[in-house]
């Protein structure tokens, strides 16, 4: 990029230092492209998720809004963006100091670490950087083509959808494609593939290997791959259907490792920089700036200290840590980890709504509940788990979804909404089986209006026509 | 720097929709009062989200700190949002939305179809707001019109019989050149005071004043988009009238008896002193519950108005809010001595609903 964004010498030298400091400690990174930005350019990136293109969408520019907002009251600050991506991609913002910086960097090269080894990441696309590019050039044709509007719309709806998928199935697949690939001639078919994945920015041509299973069967949780292949669409809004999945399998692995990863780049950055890195003029600036992201509000869950926590809490009891790093997500991370001990020592409880005076309180500290909660709060990746079991649904060619119910309910009127969607884009009536408060429920909507009632005994699909 | 602005603009645009959606609720409610800076308003509307199956407000979660079971949890608790990326969850939030208040006056003035006031008389000054507009032969180059140059070339090319069809180059010689020119344009004298003044004996209740502070609001909004230098004077009156600041205007609560005359003569007395017809577009706003001490003191009022007040201001109304007391007597009064005065505009508001067409009353005549 340009150079206005390089690093400046100082800076430059302490990257390498920090760098080699890392691996021989053991860490093993992709290559790490730093670059300066400015304080007012740094909440833009976080906006884009760290991407300097994304797809025009007002979504990024009311996030860009709050997040300026946040800045100018002094309410967030960020320290610390990168890519998944090969080279990753990490900013410096020119207006930390020196400590900061030497935190960031330390800090990135354990983010780097793990995208390189979480297995949940292998599937990720690694030229990200180049594909959200792309993405962004496709829909700008689009819009170009057929109106801001026309385009804005449909984003919209494919976007509200963009949870609809199923977590584990890139690693699923890609365990599947690395079976199969081990037959062939490796070498060759690889760079083929990586060429593919290069060019790939028109329709998905014919021939490309796309070896994984047909999406439309079902029942599945990839709602969206099943609309790409299923659904009555435009071939432009076939794209977008397309590129919005991308982008959210894109994300999952980082929201499904959430905790395990902020942990280790926190806890590598404490271990790189107090082992010498810092001038002891810089050492209480750093605890205080390390305290200060590793804080918790009474009654919320850091990331950050939860992470760093379970990690130290793995090392003390004489775990291989890499390996830890290398096979887990938060939900099996916490579910290898968290005991009694590590219950009690962090303070956990459960919260919830007291119905009888409507506010929050503190429910249970008893840590076998903690822990059943934990476990629910981070499985599938946090969000619920939606499955599509029906696409002929009474006979009519209606969608029925199925809403695996764990005890948290759905907000329905959002869910209403949500499915109104779905319609719009399936043009035929969809169906969503739920509970409230420990009843089934029954929602449905055909495009334009939904009604919420108490289905039949029999459950989803079984009604005879 | 990034196509970020593109994407902020476009939300603020879907935002601002919104907002013009719905005027008419903030027409009759006190939201915005007290959320004006000096030129903006910072308007809570609520956040634009998309749809999305999400868990709702049963959901139980862990949060990590002090407290026994049954402890209230401070603040909502929500995943925690360290120093890292942009935070992914989704909640309920109010944002703020600024707005100019030009922008808030220019959809006060679509939706209510208001017109633009004209200028009071023919009192118009040369004020020194001149723009580019006029053209000259001569000038400084940085001020070259160019298309207007090479018009005139290819004109006199053509005229001339010089101009090759196959090699057409037009060569512009000095007499062609024109320059833009800074053209100063007489502009209406741009300053206008306001007085607002308000009843305040016993009989007009909060909700009456609620309803003159949010009338208040949005005339002073749609004036100063009209005049560039507006002056707000506040007075209230029960027997005797007297000049507040604005906030004691808003929160004031007296009691006992009305005597309007006393109000009107203190308008005079600070338009005959300060605030010369000569020099100021004046607007005097009356809210009262109608109520008066006396018909004498009315005699009193209607005289002040007919011979001293209405030949001196742009326009003068009477809002009359009803109240559970009042008897509304003033209006009847009012219309029935001074019917046909052009100037003159009395309105009746009966609750909240009423306020938007009372404003469209007070300022739908352009004056």
């Amino acid at each position: 990029m340009s150079r206005a964004n390089e690093l400046p010498p100082g800076l430059r030298d302490e990257v390498q230092r920090i760098q080699a400091i890392a691996r021989a400690r053991g860490l093993d990174f992709l290559d790490i492209v730093f670059e300066m930005v400015d304080a007012s350019d740094v909440n833009a990136l976080a906006a884009y998720g760290g991407f300097p293109v994304r797809y025009p969408s007002w979504r990024f520019g009311m996030d860009y809004e709050r997040l300026e907002k946040g800045h100018k009251y002094g309410l967030s600050k960020i320290y610390e963006l990168v890519i998944n991506n090969d080279p990753a991609y990490a900013y410096l913002v020119r207006t930390n100091s020196d400590m900061e910086q030497k935190l960031v960097i330390a800090h990135v090269c354990g983010h780097a670490d793990f995208f390189k080894h979480n297995v949940w990441f292998q599937p990720t696309e690694r030229k990200m950087l180049d594909r959200m590019a792309d993405h962004a050039t496709r829909l700008r044709e689009f819009i170009d083509r057929l109106g801001q509007d026309t385009v804005e719309i449909f984003l919209d709806r494919a976007l509200a959808l963009d949870n609809l998928v199923d977590p584990f199935l890139p690693l699923r697949e890609y365990m599947q494609n690395r079976r199969g690939e081990d037959e062939r001639s490796g070498a060759v078919e690889r760079a083929r593939r990586s060429l593919d994945a290069v060019m790939q920015g028109g329709e998905r041509r014919s021939g490309t290997p796309q070896r994984e299973r047909s999406r439309a069967e079902l029942p599945t949780h990839d709602v969206l791959g099943f609309l790409i292949e299923r659904c009555e669409l435009e071939p432009w809004q076939c794209e977008i259907v397309r590129i919005v999945r991308d982008e959210a399998y894109y994300f999952l692995p980082q929201r499904m490792t959430k905790v395990m990863n902020e942990g280790w780049a926190s806890l590598w950055h404490s271990r790189i920089l107090t082992g010498g890195v810092l001038e002891p003029s810089e050492v209480v600036d750093f605890a205080d700036c390390h305290s200060g992201a590793t804080a918790t509000a009474p009654g919320q869950l850091n990331p950050y200290k939860l992470g760093i926590e379970l990690w130290r809490h793995a090392q003390e009891r004489g775990l291989d840590l890499f390996r830890l790093r290398r096979i887990h997500n938060d939900a099996s991370f916490l579910d290898e980890l968290a005991d009694e001990e590590f219950a009690e020592k962090s303070g956990f409880f459960v919260y919830g709504k007291n119905s009888r005076t409507g506010r929050t309180e503190v429910l249970e500290r008893d840590w076998k509940t903690v822990k059943e909660k934990l476990l629910q709060q981070f499985s599938w990746a946090g969000m619920p788990r939606i499955e599509l079991v029906d696409d002929d649904h009474q006979g009519r060619g209606e969608l029925a979804l199925e809403h695996h119910h764990d005890g948290r309910d759905l907000e329905l009127a959002a869910a209403g909404e949500t499915l109104k969607t779905l319609a719009q884009m399936w043009r035929k009536p969809v169906h969503l089986f739920t509970q409230e408060e420990g009843s089934p429920r029954h929602l449905t909507s055909d495009g334009k209006e939904v009604r919420l009632s108490e289905p039949a005994p029999a459950g989803a699909g079984k009604e005879t026509a | 720097m990034f196509r970020i602005e593109r994407d902020r603009a476009r939300f603020r645009e879907i935002v601002r929709g919104r907002l013009r959606g719905d005027l008419r609720k903030y027409l009759s409610t006190s939201e915005l009062l007290g959320r004006r800076g000096e030129h903006a308003v910072s308007i809570p509307v609520p956040q634009i989200e998309l749809p999305r199956l999400r868990f709702g407000e049963n959901k139980k979660g862990v949060g990590q700190g002090p407290g026994d079971k049954g402890d209230p949890v401070e603040g909502e608790p929500k995943e925690g949002e360290g120093a890292g990326a942009a935070g992914e969850q989704e909640g309920q939030h109010l944002f703020e939305v600024e707005v100019e208040l030009e922008e808030l006056a220019r959809m006060l003035g679509e939706e209510l179809e208001l017109p633009d006031i004209r200028p009071r008389g023919d009192r118009c000054i040369d004020s020194e707001g001149g723009r580019y507009s006029g053209l000259r032969e001569r000038g400084p180059r940085s001020l070259r019109h160019f298309r207007r140059t090479y018009r005139n070339a290819l004109r006199r090319e053509i005229a001339s019989g010089k101009l090759d069809l196959s090699d057409p180059r037009v060569v512009p010689i000095a007499e062609d050149e024109r320059f833009r020119w800074r053209k100063s344009q007489p502009q209406p004298d741009s300053s206008a005071v306001i007085f607002h003044v308000m009843d305040v004996s016993g009989s007009m209740g909060r909700e009456q004043k609620d309803i003159v502070r949010i009338k208040a609001f949005w005339i002073d909004t749609w004036l100063r988009s009209q005049y560039k230098n507006l002056e707000v004077v506040y007075i209230v009156h029960d027997a005797v009238a007297k000049i507040v600041d604005q906030q004691s205007f808003f929160h004031l609560r007296e009691s006992g008896g009305t005597k309007i005359s006393s109000a009107y003569e203190l308008v005079l007395q600070l338009v005959l002193d300060k605030y010369r017809p000569e020099d100021w577009n004046i607007y005097p706003f009356h809210y009262s519950d109608g109520d008066n001490w006396s018909a004498r003191d009315t005699e009193r009022c209607v005289s002040l108005l007919r011979d001293e007040l209405l030949p001196r201001v742009n326009q003068f109304c009477y809002g009359q809010v009803k109240s559970a007391y009042g008897s509304g007597q003033f209006k009847k009064d009012l219309d029935a001595a001074l019917v046909g005065t052009e100037n003159l505009v009395t309105a009746s508001i009966n609750d909240r609903e009423g306020i938007a067409d009372a404003i469209r009353e007070f300022l739908g005549r352009g004056r």
